[in-house]
């Protein structure tokens, strides 16, 4: 193997690759970069690839001239630390001498001993690995727009709960409408947008519980917003290739970079159930100025007291943020409310969940629908992002 | 009309083959429960040496031979009648059983289903005589030679009741489980000879008159001698009437099952949900939950204060005052774990392999599946191939020397020690040595194996225990924040649904008050369960799962000596909570935890010298360096 590749791009996939390897792992192999390059009538290409058996990433680097094939299996993170301090040098020379890396920049050269290539785990080009590995569902959609779906739920997965299954995101594909759902027990995030390509072949939904890891590559990798990415959900994986054609017509087209995921097992709550439906007291709050007064009454929680206090009143239309931490003191702050209907209220939030709620949601003004006080709040933007929260009992 | 059963049955007095065999199913279940039968007999009967012998998995044939008292010639037709005994006279008796047998239904009842053959001869008569039994059919006595003592032969078990004889497991595993109740009475009664021999093959060899320790290893293995604990109480139960002796074992030899514990209350070996929580109390923070430490225990009470006629196996007792027995067993192996801690870790025995013939292939006995030889294999969890010492030194360095577990009652003093502080103008008079402690250097604070934390001040080095300090944090936040109201509980989207019995589900309403107390609520949902509707944002931050907790709460809940409403009751609540809420031993630390876990230490340091607790931190002066590597 010889490829030229341009410093920069390269230094951009290996730590997109690197961050998928262990940095630790009991064999050694699994701790490398797989580089191929490959010489075809489209171009030259080096493909990188890591895995820690998990996740896995194959990264297609375009900016690079290859001129003889091959491939070489090399510690991720000594190559990695080479290619960031050869800052100097435009481009890079990798070379494969029997089973280490030759890498040459303008003054300096390096040899990186490896491990022999049919030690590396095993990973299929894209088209090949859904050969053998036959998609329940697959489309494609705009990076973009999963990104949506992506920002709008993850935040509220549970952090290594005991329940397994909401540890990671659900997705779910009913023919056109496609949804994302992420809950830690107190909360539920809901996002949905529509598939744009062409309609599905499958009569019954999908759908899979995707880990927060894969998650967060897919956040690094989609960088142009309008690219499309290819779904498939498989018995047991997720594939996300990017940078296919986004009509989804031309199938031919190599992508960029594939990422795959091991889903996460178990049974995902039944979402749907616990969206309330007789919300009979209705808030229209501006966001900004919402998201602001939690955050000031916060200010005077702590870790035993968490809860902010909302007092909502139809007459004066305002609403009242208070909070009290013992031994520190306490804050009210006061907001107005857009309109309100239905009796006066006063309900205790975990003043982070509304937070994190308003963050992502894109209109100016929301609504915030309540029952009683110890029952969920409901907040919705337009019909394609619904937050449920459950509410917390300060002590009298 | 309604319509009547064609054949309507009518009442009538089944003959007595039938109701022995009714009364066989409680006490004679299997080949073991026929050991267990006659080897208690052999002791009540003062037999200095029994062997046991079984062919097939005692299936084919039970034979228990003794040398003890004997039986009568007159009395042989007796003894194989129901509710015959020599044990007790009166119900009075009951009152102060001190047999292991006393219910006078053991004999008819393997009679019953069994060929029995009972031969006995006293010291007084020359001869000895026998009977046999074949279901309703006796054979007369007859005159028979023989030793003094008592031999009893079962052989067939169950051939009339094919319908018990079905649900037998293998020969391999009813051998194994005959093989675990000699053993089980063996630890018991270290001054009686056992032998058991198996389709011929001598497996277990006991001398008699051994004392309690040696009986423990030559049954448990003796290259578990290092990491045992001898366990005994303070004398403070003494009052009660009882007295505890035991061995603990190091966290390191915790098992999945409560297999690997032995409790014996007056010499029976028992399974009582009270002491198995004691035990488990002591070891908390030790080990995971849901693992339970390897124990033996011998309990000794006044008869009078435990009512042993429960259950037909007696595999149940109830005690009188279940407090007394529960604070002994916590405290002596509280005791017995916090004094391990403060031997230097590296000196001490290092063990000595077993060179006693019955040692090695015993040594798996904490958590042996299959007896060694009978097809399975020891399958001990230790590492075979490596010796006693590798393993202890293996232990030592994946667990450091075993930390006792954090004290649970003694807030008091942790108070009392705050409040000292609090009140003493510009705080407590600092103890000599903690003047002037100089700031602390961030990269001067290391992780040790995940666990523990060592640090430096003025006098030298400091080594604290991660999940200790952190839990008596956790422990005093609670203990301030409760005082000023009820804790704040965050609503579940959906329930979390626990699985509770039915006694658990009646003390439902005995918990509202320490339930409202912490921000839990619970809601029985139908006959078998639980709802968690609402669970303490404390616990919930903390990533605390609310099935655990609940499990564990309803579960303490139905103990006799969990007082509901108590202030007691609740710290040990709170103190659960700490417990779940810290920092586990082995969970890796940011430089940022580190500190704030040091910064704890300065608010908490002086609780440490709460005589009942054990310390979180443990200082190595540059003094005692010094002398270490001969510089003084």
């Amino acid at each position: 193997m010889k490829v030229i590749c341009d410093r920069a791009g390269l230094l951009d996939a290996v730590n997109l690759v690197a961050a998928v390897v262990p940095v630790r792992s009991p064999s050694p192999q699994l701790s490398c970069v797989r580089l191929e390059a490959s010489k075809g009538k489209a171009g030259s290409d080096l493909h990188l690839t890591g895995t820690d058996a998990e996740t896995s990433l194959q990264f297609s680097l375009a900016q690079c001239d290859a001129q003889k094939a091959g491939l070489v299996v090399v510690p991720a993170e000594k190559l990695r630390q080479i290619i960031q301090a050869t800052d100097t040098d435009p481009t890079l020379t990798l070379e494969s001498d029997s089973d280490a890396c030759l890498i040459t920049g303008a003054n300096s050269r390096f040899k990186v001993f490896g491990y022999p290539a049919s030690d590396f785990p095993k990973t299929l080009p894209f088209a090949e690995a859904l050969a053998q590995d036959k998609p329940r569902t697959t489309f494609v959609h705009s990076a973009g727009g999963l990104l949506g779906l992506i920002h709008r739920t993850s935040f509220a997965t549970a952090r290594e709960s005991s329940r397994y299954a909401i540890n990671g995101v659900l997705l779910r594909r009913d023919g056109k409408k496609l949804e994302m759902a992420a809950t830690d027990g107190r909360r539920l995030a809901l996002a949905r947008t529509t598939v744009k390509s062409a309609a599905s072949t499958e009569s019954s939904p999908s759908s899979c519980i995707i880990p927060s890891k894969a998650l967060n590559l897919f956040t690094r990798l989609a960088l142009d917003p309008e690219e499309g990415v290819r779904v498939a959900i498989t018995e047991r994986r997720v594939y996300f290739a990017f940078g296919v054609d986004i009509t989804g017509k031309d199938e031919a087209r190599a992508p960029r970079a594939v990422l795959s995921s091991a889903l996460v097992e178990g049974t995902f709550p039944p979402y749907e159930d616990v969206i309330p439906k007789d919300q009979d007291k209705k808030a229209v709050i501006a966001r900004d100025a919402f998201a602001g007064a939690v955050r000031r009454a916060a200010i005077l929680t702590n870790e035993e007291s968490r809860g902010v206090r909302m007092a909502f009143s139809g007459k004066s239309k305002r609403l009242k943020i208070s909070s009290r931490a013992p031994e520190m003191g306490e804050a009210e702050i006061e907001v107005d409310l857009t309109s309100f209907d239905g009796d006066d209220i006063e309900i205790s939030f975990n003043p982070a969940f509304i937070v994190d709620a308003l963050k992502v949601m894109d209109q100016e003004q929301v609504t915030f629908e309540l029952k009683a006080s110890n029952k969920p709040g409901l907040m919705r933007s337009e019909s394609d992002f619904v937050y449920v929260v459950m509410p917390v009992n300060l002590p009298t | 009309m309604p319509v009547v059963a064609a054949a309507p049955s009518r009442i009538r007095l089944l003959d007595p083959l039938v109701v022995n065999q009714i009364a066989a199913g409680e006490v004679v279940e299997r080949p073991s429960s026929v050991v267990k039968e006659l080897v208690e007999n052999a002791i009540d009967a003062g037999a200095a040496r029994i062997v046991v012998e079984m062919e097939r998995g005692g299936i084919e044939l039970v034979r228990v031979t003794d040398d003890g008292a004997g039986i009568e010639p007159d009395d042989l037709q007796l003894a194989i009648a129901q509710h015959a005994t020599s044990k007790i006279r009166s119900s009075h008796d009951l009152e102060r059983v001190a047999t292991m047998g006393f219910r006078g239904e053991a004999l008819a009842s393997i009679a019953s289903v069994s060929r029995l053959t009972l031969r006995s001869r006293t010291r007084a008569h020359g001869g000895a005589v026998a009977i046999s039994v074949e279901g309703t059919h006796t054979e007369g006595v007859h005159p028979e030679s023989g030793p003094p003592g008592t031999q009893v032969t079962v052989r067939n078990l169950f051939f009339n009741t094919p319908a018990r004889r079905k649900f037998l497991r293998t020969e391999a595993t009813e051998g194994g489980r005959c093989a675990a109740v000699v053993e089980e009475i063996a630890l018991a009664f270290p001054a009686v000879g056992f032998e058991f021999r198996s389709d011929g093959r001598l497996t277990l060899d006991l001398p008699p008159n051994q004392d309690p320790r040696a009986r423990a290893l030559s049954v448990l293995g003796k290259e578990l001698e290092p990491e045992l604990l001898e366990v005994s109480d303070d004398g403070t139960a003494s009052g009660a009437g009882v007295t505890l002796w035991g061995l603990a074992g190091r966290p390191s030899l915790a098992r999945a099952t409560t297999q690997a514990q032995h409790i014996y209350v007056n010499g029976r070996a028992v399974r009582d949900k009270t002491i198995q929580h004691a035990v488990k109390e002591a070891y908390r923070g030790l080990i995971e939950p849901g693992r339970h430490p390897a124990v033996l225990l011998m309990i000794d009470i006044d008869p009078a204060s435990v009512d042993v006629n429960v259950h037909p196996a007696k595999a149940e007792v109830r005690f009188r005052d279940p407090g007394v027995i529960h604070s002994a067993v916590l405290h002596g192996l509280r005791r017995a774990l916090t004094r391990a801690d403060l031997t230097p870790s590296v000196s001490g025995s290092w063990g000595t392999s077993g060179s006693s013939p019955t040692a090695s292939p015993w040594a798996g006995e904490w958590g042996r599946a299959v007896l060694p030889g009978s097809g399975g294999g020891a399958s001990s969890d230790l590492p075979r191939g490596k010796s006693a010492s590798d393993r202890a030194f293996i232990d030592r360095v994946q667990t450091g020397d075993s930390p006792g577990p954090p004290s649970r009652f003694d807030y008091q003093a942790v108070r009392q020690a705050l409040d000292a502080a609090a009140s003493a103008p510009g705080g407590a008079p600092p103890e000599p040595g903690e003047l002037a402690q100089p700031p602390r250097r961030a990269d001067r604070i290391i992780q040790v194996h995940n666990s523990y934390v060592v640090t430096e001040d003025e006098e030298g080095m400091v080594i604290i225990d991660q999940h200790a300090l952190h839990e008596r944090a956790m422990f005093e936040k609670l203990l301030s924040r409760i005082a000023s109201g009820d804790l704040e509980s965050q609503r579940l989207l959906a329930p979390v649904v626990v699985r509770a019995t039915a006694r658990q589900l009646e003390r439902l309403q005995d918990l509202a008050p320490v339930s409202k107390r912490i921000g839990l609520v619970l809601e029985p949902i139908g006959p078998s369960e639980v709802a968690v509707q609402a669970f303490p944002t404390f616990l919930f931050d903390r990533g605390v799962s609310e099935g655990a907790f609940v499990e564990w709460l309803l579960d303490r809940a139905c103990e006799e000596s969990f007082v509901p409403n108590s202030e007691e009751a609740l710290h040990e609540v709170l103190d659960m909570m700490a417990c779940k809420a810290a920092i586990k031993a082995g969970h890796a630390l940011g430089e940022q935890e580190l500190a704030e876990l040091l910064s704890m230490r300065d608010r908490i340091e002086r609780s440490s010298n709460c005589p009942h607790g054990r310390p979180t931190s443990i200082r190595l002066s540059i003094r005692e360096l010094d002398r270490r590597f001969g510089r003084s």
